[in-house]
């Protein structure tokens, strides 16, 4: 092999992309040739210093939020809100602190559908513990599950005091297994909505709360959605929903907890 | 598959490489602000043609579509060449700038931002996320062929601009 066939083959070498029989051939020369050998070493050194993990850029935690808002933009596109926006039976502005008129119609169809039991119900709870099994997968994705870090309650609830016109229900429930670990801030359709985290063994909980639409009672839900558990309920003012790839028995458990002492009574 | 379905597998699928997917368009549009955007848009253009069926794996073809757009907007810049922008490097008689860091990752980080697109396009590919020359041709839509030549060039180019600065005493 001459130093100019070398020079051709040398990046595939270094890319490991050669036949064994080529890279034989090559290993030979730059043992025999200090000026290839020393080509060679200039490329090994390029390589090493863009290796680097300093010469990666990271996004910001919330750009994974952003896609994420903007993606769902594309699946409820203006024209179908405009389409179902007049079988609203009262309008907007009763309904406090919600934006948007995609978050009233997924909520008012979400608070109130459900109850009467008429056929849009279950599409509606589709669509809304869809969206929230898709916010608790997104959410362990990379670093995305926590917001606020914080195994104390009383640094998780007034962070969300500074973000959100209501206040979820922060408890730590440690003793029983139930680690909160911190709180974040999620989306449910256009609107914000929090999650607080609690860890039992290696799984994780988020807990989503939103303001309840009406003030008529809401049947505990309980279902399994793409291997999530999933277990809705109403206290309060606010809607519930637990999501967690820990088994339905844990679940119910961790939300008997959760209403005990939402209620005021000690578990 | 309803379409909430489907946006939940391809965030699935498609959220894991967002990392992947920024410090491509990072080092290609070379701002914060514009990488955001053109992984936004990447995403959402992904998404309408998602379909889960691929010929090549979710990475590649993910950051095709980061490339494409990333390109997209740097044709409607000004373009400069590779030398002027040469020229823009400061010398040792500016010392407030950023060379002041004499730190390899620091001029190794700068050589990198002057290298033309193409050369820092496909450097990021093969360094950085170490994908094959099958994936990068894939990519950036030339042949295997070109992917090597180009890689030399690349190295080779980054190599001099390296030594050229340490010569002028930049770094």
């Amino acid at each position: 092999m001459t130093c100019d066939e070398l020079h051709e083959h040398i990046d595939p070498f270094l890319d490991n992309e050669l036949g064994l029989a080529e890279a034989q051939k090559i290993q030979q020369h730059l043992e025999q040739c200090p000026n290839c050998e020393s080509l060679y070493a200039s490329r090994l050194a390029v390589r090493d210093a863009l290796q680097k993990p300093e010469m990666r850029f990271l996004p910001k935690a919330d750009l994974s939020d952003q896609i994420h808002g903007e993606l769902l933009k594309q699946i409820r596109p203006p024209t179908r809100r405009a389409w179902r926006l007049p079988a609203f039976e009262f309008p907007s502005w009763v309904l406090p602190g919600l934006a948007g008129a995609a978050a009233v119609l997924l909520l008012w169809f979400g608070s109130t559908t459900f109850l009467t039991g008429n056929r849009t119900s279950n599409g509606v709870l589709a669509t809304v513990t869809g969206q929230l099994v898709s916010d608790h997968m997104r959410s362990l994705l990379g670093n995305h599950l926590i917001d606020v870090v914080s195994t104390d309650q009383h640094t998780v609830k007034p962070w969300f005091a500074g973000k959100l016109n209501f206040s979820p229900p922060v408890y730590d429930f440690s003793d029983q297994g139930f680690k909160l670990i911190g709180g974040r801030l999620d989306y449910l359709g256009d609107q914000e909505i929090a999650a607080v985290v609690f860890q039992h063994r290696q799984h994780f909980i988020n807990l989503f709360v939103w303001p309840k639409s009406e003030s008529t009672g809401f049947p505990d839900t309980s279902l399994q959605k793409e291997g999530f558990n999933l277990y809705g309920w109403e206290a309060n003012g606010l809607t519930m929903w637990a999501v967690t790839d820990a088994a339905p028995d844990t679940l119910k458990t961790f939300v008997d907890l959760q209403r005990q002492k939402q209620m005021g009574t000690e578990p | 598959m309803n379409e909430q379905e489907k946006l939940a597998r391809f965030e699935g699928e498609m959220l894991p490489l967002m990392n992947d997917a920024y410090n491509l368009a990072r080092w290609l549009v070379q701002n914060e602000q514009d990488a955001r955007d053109m992984v936004q848009d990447a995403y959402v253009r992904a998404f309408r043609f998602f379909s889960g069926v691929r010929g090549e794996t979710s990475k590649a073809w993910l950051l095709r579509i980061v490339r494409n757009v990333c390109y997209d907007h740097l044709r409607k810049r000004p373009v400069h060449s590779s030398d002027a922008e040469l020229e823009k490097i400061p010398d040792h008689s500016s010392p407030e700038t950023e060379l002041q860091s004499k730190s390899e990752i620091a001029a190794v980080r700068l050589a990198l931002s002057h290298l033309p697109e193409d050369f820092r396009t496909i450097l990021v590919l093969r360094e950085m996320e170490e994908l094959s020359y099958r994936e990068i041709s894939e990519i950036t839509q030339v042949p295997i062929g070109t992917v090597m030549s180009r890689l030399a060039r690349a190295r080779q180019q980054l190599a001099d601009l390296l030594k050229q600065m340490r010569e002028k005493d930049l770094v």
